[in-house]
């Protein structure tokens, strides 16, 4: 129904509610219904006896009687068969800077056609995107957007990438994947911004049609991911490695949030982790917290919190650290590890690319990671 | 740069409308008596329950659950008469698991001709679709009770979250500013993950986002949402249908597992309502040969929470029981 036609029927009504105060009135317009859902089965379940399933799409293992719905709010048991509700639905579709993901080692300054459904399969305390990712399907204004359209609309606006981001992309799996598919068709490479709590089996699949990942590392502690994320450290762990393992270019996030997980133990355990697990070349990106959504009582990340982590990374042995909201600090260039002169320089999401020809720096010559053409 | 930019949201239409927070009305909640009023026979009256057999049953119980004889003064004891009531009913189930639209409307009727506007109450849930798939005619006339989603044009969750222990959710519009108190007017039920969903689970039905507190049997969820401002201001009552009782794989219905019980509870104090529902839960488990609860992973110990905070009584030897037969 159009919004139009709500008003119309509010003028035939002439519907009022008081609020009880008597100070406003709402008028109600119709019983509208506004849910624009998909109905398309889910891959990644198990059905069980009685019309329960369970999804084995990520660690949760959500098991549902008929007409409930996942921790994520957008996968729903309907009569023993499990569906997304939010294939071919998303809520944000943008034109953004490949750097806004971040990705600073893939296609630098081109634009990425970014996408996102409603839903998550965590509930950080600290998301900056609540307002869709921590909702259920039915509670965002959905586009109607096909695999095929949104392959269509990267080419027509000369995105040479595919994002699938902004709330999670593990929780419209179907969707992205599709989407994936029919973006290489047309040339396009597929980005996926994710926490990383996706089973194994899943995974293996999104990998073999999707070209990069970052994950959100939101902390190395297992209570940090209990307490402020409700969700596990352990399976992100393995999505690291599994990407890492795949060929598939991994970047990773750490926002790091003032009192909770900026200990520089914390951080160096992590690099270490990261250095000797994926390997040094895996760009890390130190990101600044702003407060929102539930945590509002702690200030924004000192600008020499940021920096004391990037210089632990560092020490640590990674060779591409990135500080990444705090663009004073002009820790988002990209220094070649050999020779120190700088191959990329950015600031905010200016780009120039200075020194850098073919993967290798022009200097010295030293292999420079990434997916750069 | 941010690690993932804020992308355009469509957003819906949302309300601006004055705060109805009426936390001046908070009150911790009384201790308060069960009252289980039989109503045998009810469900082999046809096709379609009858209301009038159920408005007795209401009015039974709220007499015996106030002390008084005349209908008027009890009602009169739960509500100022320009108070606008929300009547949160559980509609998820179905036809054959919600409260059924005659429950509903036998209780507004009776609310109605004992001091309250008709037009004042509001029997609700979070989408019309299942209004209408649980029975209900939706309506907005200015005639009978006033039944309508959240999800309604013009209505949804307030933009504004409620942050209260592990809670961070939107509330309806409906249980925050378009009503001043409520009754939980649930289905008493089995639930794969909490073990039981009641009177105080029902409120999981008035929030944004109840997918986000299933972990942990919904233990201590069930309590802090209850415990929140939007739900403990203005909760008054808890009535349980029990008609028909799912003792096992809720909160779906399945009939092998459905038991008719005939009987509706009522109390004011919130948990001991739900604790002697989970009673009769593990009394149909019991007799037939099931597991209880708690061996089964699930019991709710969201309960014992609850009694912790404050919120009401969760042991047998501190509820009192009064029956009645209707």
């Amino acid at each position: 129904m159009k919004r139009r036609d709500f008003f119309k029927k509010a003028g035939a009504a002439g519907l009022t509610l008081g609020t009880g105060t008597g100070a406003a009135l709402v008028h109600l317009y119709a019983f509208a219904e506004t849910a624009n859902l998909s109905k398309v089965e889910a891959r990644y379940y198990k059905k069980l006896p009685d019309n329960e399933i369970e999804c084995q799409l990520c660690p949760r293992a959500c098991r549902l009687g008929d007409k409930e719905r996942g921790y994520c709010g957008v996968r729903e048991n309907q009569d023993g068969t499990y569906y997304t509700l939010v294939y071919g639905k998303p809520c944000s579709v943008h034109v953004d800077p490949i750097e806004k993901k971040p990705f600073f080692h893939v296609l630098p300054g081109t634009a990425a056609l970014s996408i996102a459904t409603a839903g998550c399969n965590v509930n950080c305390k600290f998301c900056q995107n609540w307002e869709i990712s921590q909702v259920r399907a039915e509670q965002v204004a959905a586009m109607d957007l096909p695999p095929e359209k949104v392959a269509a609309l990267a080419d027509a606006n000369n995105c040479p990438s595919i994002a699938y981001t902004y709330t999670e992309p593990v929780v419209f799996f179907e969707y992205m994947y599709d989407t994936a598919l029919a973006g290489r068709k047309l040339g396009r490479r597929n980005i996926v911004v994710t926490g990383g709590h996706i089973n194994p089996a899943p995974l293996a699949e999104l990998l073999k049609v999707v070209d990069a990942v970052k994950v959100d590392l939101k902390s190395f502690s297992p209570d940090f991911y209990k307490s402020y994320v409700r969700g596990e450290l352990q399976p992100v762990l393995e999505t690291i490695k599994a990407v890492a393992k795949s060929g598939c270019w991994l970047e990773l996030v750490y926002l790091v949030i003032p009192t909770l997980n900026d200990r520089p133990e914390e951080i160096r355990k992590m690099s270490r982790w990261v250095a000797a697990e994926v390997g040094p070349d895996v760009p890390l990106h130190f990101s600044r917290f702003s407060p929102m959504y539930l945590i509002k009582n702690l200030p924004p990340t000192p600008l020499s919190t940021l920096e004391e982590a990037r210089q632990a990374a560092l020490g640590e042995g990674i060779h591409y650290v990135y500080i990444g909201n705090a663009p004073s600090l002009n820790a988002e260039n990209t220094i070649c590890p050999k020779c120190r002169n700088t191959i990329i320089e950015r600031y905010a999401y200016s780009v120039r690319v200075r020194a850098l020809d073919k993967g290798r720096c022009t200097i010295c010559r030293t292999p420079i990671p990434g997916i750069w053409a | 740069m941010p690690a993932s930019g804020a992308p355009f949201i469509f957003s819906p239409l949302r309300l601006t409308l004055t705060r109805l927070a009426n936390e001046s009305n908070f009150k911790f909640m009384p201790a308060s008596p069960v009252v289980i009023v039989r109503l045998k026979g009810i469900l082999s009256s046809g096709s379609s329950l009858d209301g009038a057999r159920l408005r007795r049953g209401f009015e039974a119980g709220l007499k015996a659950l106030l002390g008084t004889d005349r209908p008027g003064e009890a009602v009169g004891a739960l509500f100022s008469s320009s108070d606008r009531v929300g009547l949160k009913i559980n509609a998820i189930g179905g036809r054959s698991l919600a409260t059924p639209p005659e429950v509903s409307l036998a209780l507004a009727g009776l609310l109605a001709d004992n001091g309250l506007s008709e037009k004042n109450i509001i029997i609700w849930d979070r989408t019309n679709r299942e209004l209408r798939e649980a029975g209900y005619r939706l309506n907005l006339a200015d005639r009978g009770p006033r039944i309508f989603g959240t999800d309604s044009a013009g209505v949804g969750y307030d933009p504004d979250i409620v942050s209260h222990l592990n809670i961070g959710s939107r509330f309806s519009a409906i249980q925050s500013r378009l009503t001043g108190a409520s009754i939980s007017l649930a289905v008493l039920k089995d639930h794969g993950t909490a073990g039981l969903t009641a009177g105080m689970k029902n409120y999981y039905g008035a929030i944004h986002n109840p997918n986000k507190y299933h972990d942990t049997n919904c233990d201590p969820y069930v309590a802090e949402l209850f415990d929140a401002p939007p739900i403990k201001a203005k909760h008054r009552l808890s009535i349980l249908d029990a008609l028909v009782v799912q003792y096992h794989r809720g909160p779906s219905f399945h009939k092998r597992w459905a038991e008719p019980y005939e009987t509706l509870l009522f109390s004011r104090d919130p948990v001991a309502a739900d604790f002697i529902g989970w009673t009769i839960i593990e009394k149909l488990r019991a007799a037939k040969g099931l597991p209880n609860l708690k061996e089964d992973g699930r019991e709710p110990a969201y309960l014992f929470t609850a009694e912790k905070m404050g919120l009401g009584a969760a042991r047998k030897d501190s509820i009192r029981i009064i029956e009645v037969e209707a």
